[in-house]
């Protein structure tokens, strides 16, 4: 073979060397293969956090724009509104009840064991209010709602209907991840409202009934009230509009960066988890920066 | 944009060859308002690409594609998606937004785009969805729809609110010739209106059968758009040709 290649040349001439073949993925040592996966791994995290910070802020700033609310943005922020808060309003009452039975009327009574029956309504505010009203909130949220839109947006991307509205000059930031994003926010607040006003009269009315509080209804309630600071009034509206809107747009980008090869079995948990963590990061910042 | 502007113009369009199903050349095509110029291709995702190409949903790696005088590249994130409102499209697949009921999937576009009352559109959509053989405006979900009401409501959806540039993907069959009637008159009322058109086809004869006007007729090829030339022409081209070899 290689004679036939050199019967033409002239004596002298270096045979042509065929060009060295390049090194393929799996001739690479072990530790760069596992930098690679590593960096891959981080990127993929950092990329999808740097999404998120780039569409909070584009959210906001499409949101005091009057020309951003069509009536299109605004049926979707109603509806949103509607399936959010009105759905989400039954789960949010009987975990409320739940936990002010377990919570608040066990906190009630063994504060009365101790002697420290005083302490009754800042514990409340600290625990209940500030830490786990917000989660609880969040994570009903992120089930009924963020769920459903990573769903919703993945089928849509899947199936090239985000394609559709583009070609027909809707752009789907506008008319999906806007009107739903701060429709969760409100929806985050709004629930988290009630879930603590349910909680604590709940757990009044068992505290009551088991006989571990004489107070009454308003004495109890003006107990947690005053226990309340500045700092409370700040950090609890803020934990639930900021948790509501991040699993809102978690949701919604989740959802919209759907390759075609995700299916419901790959984009569900993915939704899911970065739902977690945002409630969870969300939440411990806020505690520990405000 | 001035009456003798085209309501179209492709200029030497290049787009990214990653981007699309385009190969990878030059477009050009001007159309003027009234004009309907006719594409055939086999090639449903080259269609698609070219309507894509015209709506400037497509990088352009040089040349130019301008929409009603604008040029796609110079106009910000809004006025794209507001000139996009300008054109109506009727789309091969992915058509329909599942989470919408029909209805709304076909007004979506005009009551996003403009402040028209809300009955004002339902009027004008349930004239359109007679026109095209449908009952009324269909309300049912796209998914339980038969797929030649679905192919009406899509015509609906498309010529709804005067579009200024029709870009018909989906190729009329010779078997949908129920619908073909009504939507040439749909067409041709567009036309006269000052809109432009584009029409895809994966078979010419159909439109030929019709006589349809069209003010080009073009085969979307490997090289780009190249013009379809009839026999007549060919074999007037054939004999000027012998006829210079002979002279």
């Amino acid at each position: 073979m290689s004679g036939l290649a050199t019967a033409g040349q002239p004596h002298g001439t270096p045979t042509p060397q065929p060009p060295p073949a390049a090194p393929r993925r799996g001739d690479a040592p072990a530790w760069q293969r596992w930098l690679a996966a590593t960096g891959h791994f981080t990127k993929q995290r950092i990329s999808f956090l740097c999404m998120l910070a780039a569409a909070s802020w584009g959210v906001l700033r499409e949101a005091v724009r009057p020309i951003s609310w069509r009536r299109t943005v605004r049926h979707e922020f109603r509806i949103t509104m509607r399936q959010a808060t009105i759905g989400g309003l039954a789960t949010a009452f009987v975990t409320a009840s739940l936990t002010g039975f377990a919570m608040v009327s066990q906190a009630l009574y063994w504060l009365g064991v101790a002697g420290q029956a005083e302490l009754a309504g800042s514990l409340l505010v600290t625990v209940l209010v500030r830490e786990l009203t917000p989660l609880l909130v969040g994570l009903i949220l992120l089930g009924r709602s963020g769920m459903l839109t990573v769903t919703e947006f993945g089928m849509l991307k899947a199936g090239g209907q985000v394609r559709t509205m583009i070609s027909q000059g809707i752009d789907p930031f506008l008319l999906l991840v806007m009107p739903r994003t701060l429709a969760m926010s409100l929806s985050g607040f709004t629930l988290g409202m009630l879930f603590a006003a349910v909680a604590l009269v709940m757990g009044y009315i068992v505290s009551a009934a088991l006989g571990t509080t004489q107070d009454s209804l308003w004495l109890f309630l003006d107990k947690v009230v005053s226990a309340m600071t500045v700092r409370d009034y700040m950090v609890i509206p803020a934990k639930l509009f900021a948790i509501g809107y991040l699993v809102g747009l978690s949701s919604c980008l989740t959802g919209l960066t759907a390759s075609t090869d995700d299916d419901l079995a790959s984009l569900m948990p993915r939704g899911f988890v970065r739902g977690i963590l945002v409630i969870m990061v969300t939440s411990i910042l806020l505690t520990l920066t405000v | 944009m001035k009456a003798t502007d085209p309501v179209l113009e492709l200029a030497a369009a290049r787009p990214f060859f990653d981007q699309s199903a385009l190969p990878n050349t030059r477009f050009d095509l001007r159309l003027m308002a009234g004009e309907c110029a006719l594409v055939v291709t086999h090639d449903a995702d080259r269609a698609t690409a070219l309507s894509d190409l015209c709506s400037g949903m497509l990088d352009l790696r040089d040349g130019a594609v301008r929409f009603m005088g604008y040029n796609w590249s110079e106009l910000g994130h809004e006025q794209t998606y507001a000139l996009r409102g300008r054109i109506g499209r009727l789309p091969q697949r992915g058509a329909w937004i599942g989470m919408l009921r029909t209805h709304i999937n076909i007004l979506l576009p005009l009551l996003h785009h403009t402040r028209e009352p809300l009955d004002s559109l339902v009027d004008q959509a349930v004239e359109l969805a007679r026109q095209v053989g449908l009952p009324g405006l269909p309300i049912g979900r796209p998914e339980a729809m038969p797929e030649a009401d679905l192919m009406r409501a899509a015509c609906v959806r498309a010529f709804l609110g005067e579009p200024r540039l029709l870009l018909l993907e989906h190729s009329i069959s010779a078997d949908s010739d129920e619908l073909i009637t009504p939507l040439l008159n749909l067409l041709t009322r567009a036309l006269d209106r000052g809109a432009a058109a584009i029409c895809f086809t994966r078979d010419s004869r159909l439109w030929r059968t019709q006589a349809f006007p069209l003010a080009h007729h073009l085969h979307l090829l490997e090289d780009g758009l190249n013009p379809v030339r009839s026999v007549r022409e060919k074999s007037r081209q054939r004999d000027a040709t012998e006829r210079e070899r002979t002279d």
